[in-house]
């Protein structure tokens, strides 16, 4: 039996990260993954004339050389961020709401953003500049205590980072009320909501004005050939550093050892074995316990059944035989809400009938060159919150699809003006069946376990320790310690890399 | 920091409840339920009816429906579901060859629920040759993914489609037909058939009995003239006198049918979306015979392999027995999506292949041509 120091299982986001990071610390490392391309969500599709982008609206915290965010400074040290060609995205996002008669479009940087919301919201300049300072100390924080491995001592942390401790248990919500701040600034601020997924009475604030903070201080990125180049680069590092990734090798089951309960070894489906006292799996917990192991610790089977699946994902891809220009589609990133009040638009997107959200982004407003002269490309995304998809029948499936398809379409003419249904040269719409099928997720789930109250960032990551119960066995990508997203689910490969590298040093 | 954040009255309350994190989540986590893990969920359930993978087919019938045309006929282990139009590969052991060939669903999308699909093959080469002359009943086979776009787009296409068939590239159509008569799709469907000989029609019958106002068929006959149907090949005149208003053209058939169609169709202006070519499988290329060697890591394994110049790195490996990738034999799919280590090779026709997989020296085994010896990372089929 080939004998590995570590076996990652899925090749996504946190698999490829998690493989770099054991291979520099000197394991002997075998990725697999059961689809026949590397990255997960992170890929691209041709169809005729049009590469589409799968996933990536935008990479956060990636920033330039010389205002690099975290996650180009994880690239740099993984050796992967100059295989790749980078593009800034010009803008941060327009936001329209029908119920606030909102239509905001808001730019990248700090000072900038602060003057545009003050040009929108005459007088919300103190309480939003106050949100940027509050999440500059919540970055600083997490540095810190990325710095110490989460050890972090308790009274340099109040001493040092006061308000983000203070402000560390409260939800996006109760933080902004906190801030008096003007209710029209909070609902052009909270546009982002939907890229975490969890409404914002709920929504952890650090979480969130971590993410918005690395926006507007980095700008956000794109790799020049979608998202498949970052994968790809991926693989390239991993083959470099000898490590070996077969595709279209699905594991099946984790062998345990009798004695300890640990992980023994990795099954496949064509039944053959490879021996491995490390496995860092890149998929749902539901999954791994659901079906790859025979004895799992009750303690596991009870914190994940606590868990709640975060949102099941539907995406439209449209290629188009006019530009931008031509179609009246102005910007390169549009969140498109009923409402702003989050709880209320969350509780609208659980059914396919009332769920009319979404997130699109028009390439070639970052690229202009994505397409051929003359088209563009646009992809448009939601989340639905309950498993109302599970509802449709195989029989009824390519009818609903195209239904939800076409009201977003509508929407997206009706909101912002543009017209683009006549000019649909190519159109490839996924659904919730789509992710589960390729990624193998639980109910089509793309945004891992949802980011509730208690089970937000910060008690997930003061937990990493605890949380780790079976030996040799850790976990990365959207549903562990970062939550989701594709540069959390970097991190997390990166984290769960990192301490497997530590466990196989301390069994020597 | 310029400002003390503060939610409460007392700022060691806002501390408080930040310690209360760890401990609420842990109680939380134990509140759990004890039952097990499911083992599989409903929406992922429906999706493996849509993309049910690789299964074995049991060939249940046979049916000659022209003088080199047959169908197939199987029952397949698990109900799959697909779009009228699409193609899954059917495969099998020939000699030491593991073989499978795309082929568009010759059968009804609800037929597939029932576990029944077929294929109507033309017998026409190495493959369908094989099928034609030693297929018996009981065989085993297996069936893979329906696949494919060659399909009706109802937010993009006009409400009504030309067809333009040639010989066995009826099949997909004749698909669509039975999916139009079934409710389970919804446009109107013009066939422009076109065959040698009246003999050479093939699915007559069949197509005959799904006629209606939303299915017409004309048979267009090259090489004879005879009453009731159209003459010569499928020109600009004959599509105009069937095609009015806004319509879609979707083309089956032959490389040469397209070649021919596309300068009938510079007449009518359309614009690319209104036109869809189902792809065809990659031939050997006409070029001077030579040996090359292949190296192919698959998983664990290393093999070698021998490759004639003539023929692509997909057959090479098939020939040898190789478990490989392999769907829809174009260069579209992707599926057999390969890392190059050493080697040179030449795409057939469009490079099909995604922006970084040219960077980064990935190639479609089954449009690549070898030019040198080659080393090859391949997915296991």
């Amino acid at each position: 039996m080939k004998k590995y120091d570590a076996v990652v299982i899925g090749a996504g986001n946190g698999g490829l990260a998690a493989a770099v990071r054991l291979l520099q610390g000197g394991a002997r490392v075998l990725v697999v993954e059961k689809h026949n391309l590397p990255g997960g969500f992170a890929t691209s599709f041709r169809r005729g004339r049009f590469e589409f982008e799968a996933s990536l609206h935008e990479l956060n915290d990636f920033g330039t050389a010389d205002n690099a965010g975290d996650v180009r400074v994880l690239f740099d040290e993984l050796g992967v961020t100059d295989k790749i060609e980078w593009m800034q995205i010009p803008e941060a996002y327009r936001v329209i709401s029908r119920e606030e008669k909102l239509d905001a479009t808001m730019p990248f940087g700090v000072a900038a953003f602060v003057d545009r919301m003050e040009q929108y919201v005459p007088g919300s300049r103190a309480s939003v500049q106050k949100f940027f300072d509050l999440a500059e100390e919540v970055r600083l924080a997490q540095a810190y205590s990325s710095s110490v491995n989460g050890n972090t001592d308790s009274k340099y942390m109040v001493s040092r980072f006061g308000n983000f401790v203070r402000s560390g248990s409260y939800s996006v919500n109760e933080v902004l009320a906190a801030l008096k701040m003007p209710k029209k600034a909070r609902d052009i601020l909270n546009a982002y909501w939907c890229y975490l997924g969890a409404h914002c009475d709920d929504l952890s604030f650090v979480h969130y004005a971590s993410m918005v903070n690395r926006y507007m201080m980095r700008g956000a990125s794109m790799p020049k050939m979608r998202s498949h180049e970052i994968s790809l680069a991926f693989v390239e590092r991993i083959r470099e550093l000898g490590g070996e990734v077969w595709f279209n090798t699905e594991a099946v089951r984790i062998l345990t050892d009798e004695k300890d309960g640990g992980v023994a070894g990795v099954v496949f489906a064509d039944g053959t074995q490879v021996e491995a006292r490390h496995v860092v799996a890149n998929c749902a917990p539901h999954v791994v316990y659901g079906k790859m192991m025979d004895k799992v610790p009750a303690e596991e089977v009870r914190a994940t059944n606590a868990r709640k699946f975060a949102g099941r994902g539907f995406s439209m891809f449209l290629g188009l035989d006019r530009s931008a220009d031509d179609l009246g589609i102005e910007n390169h990133n549009y969140f498109l809400y009923d409402t702003m009040d989050t709880v209320r638009q969350y509780e609208r997107m659980r059914t396919i009938a009332d769920n009319d959200v979404q997130a699109t982004v028009c390439l070639n407003r970052a690229d202009p060159d994505c397409s051929p002269k003359g088209t563009c490309m646009m992809y448009f995304t939601t989340l639905y919150m309950s498993d109302d998809w599970a509802n449709v029948t195989p029989q009824e499936y390519y009818k609903v699809k195209n239904s939800v398809a076409s009201r977003m379409i509508d929407r997206f003419e009706q909101d912002t003006g543009a017209k683009i249904r006549d000019h649909i040269e190519e159109i490839s719409v996924a659904t919730p069946m789509t992710y589960a099928r390729y990624c193998g997720h639980p109910q089509g789930v793309i945004y891992g376990y949802e980011s509730q109250y208690w089970d937000g960032l910060m008690p997930r990551l003061l937990m990493m320790g605890e949380d780790h119960r079976i030996r040799g066995l850790r976990f990365a990508g959207g549903y562990a310690m970062r939550l989701s997203g594709y540069s959390s689910a970097y991190f997390s490969g990166e984290i769960a890399g990192r301490q497997t590298v530590g466990d196989i040093k301390r069994e020597g | 920091m310029a400002f003390v954040f503060k939610k409460q009255i007392f700022g060691f309350m806002d501390l408080l409840r930040f310690k209360k994190l760890v401990p609420n989540r842990r109680k939380m986590l134990a509140l759990g339920a004890d039952t097990p893990l499911p083992k599989t969920y409903r929406v992922n359930e429906t999706a493996h009816i849509l993309h049910p993978g690789n299964q074995k087919a049991e060939l249940i019938g046979i049916e000659l429906v022209a003088p080199d045309t047959k169908t197939y006929t199987f029952r397949i282990e698990r109900p799959l579901y697909f779009r009228a139009g699409q193609y899954a590969t059917l495969g099998c052991r020939v000699g030491e060859s593991l073989l499978s060939r795309p082929y568009a669903f010759s059968s009804a999308p609800a037929q597939g629920l029932q576990c029944i699909v077929s294929f109507t093959v033309k017998n026409a080469g190495f493959f369908s040759g094989y099928l034609f002359e030693s297929a018996k009943i009981g065989d085993v086979f297996t069936v893979g993914d329906p696949s494919g776009e060659f399909c009706y787009e109802p937010l993009k296409d006009a409400k009504h489609v030309i067809a333009l068939a040639g010989g066995s590239g009826i099949t997909p159509f004749y698909s669509m037909a039975q999916a139009i008569a079934d409710g389970t799709e919804d446009f109107r469907l013009t066939i422009l058939f076109g065959a040698r000989r009246e003999q050479d029609i093939i699915l007559r019958g069949q197509l005959e009995k799904l006629l209606s106002d939303r299915v017409r068929v004309v048979y267009v006959l090259s090489d004879e003239k005879k009453a009731g149907y159209e003459h010569g090949f499928i020109s600009a005149d004959l599509i105009r006198k069937y095609a009015e208003g806004d319509f879609t053209v979707m083309m089956c058939g032959p490389s040469a049918m397209y070649a021919y169609e596309d300068e009938q169709l510079a007449a009518f202006g359309l614009p690319p979306r209104r036109v869809k070519k189902e792809a065809n499988c990659v031939a050997s290329r006409d070029a001077a015979p030579k040996q090359y060697t292949l190296t192919v890591h698959i998983g664990a394994e290393t093999y070698t392999v021998s490759a004639d110049a003539r023929e692509t790195v997909l057959t090479a490996m098939e020939r040898a027995g190789l478990r490989v990738p392999a769907k829809c034999r174009a260069g579209g799919c992707g599926f057999c999506h390969s890392k190059l280590l050493a080697g040179k090779f030449t795409i057939a026709g469009a490079d099909k292949r995604r922006l970084a997989d040219a960077k980064f020296s990935y190639l479609h085994p089954c449009c690549s041509y070898p030019d040198s010896d080659m080393e090859l990372i391949v997915p296991q089929g």
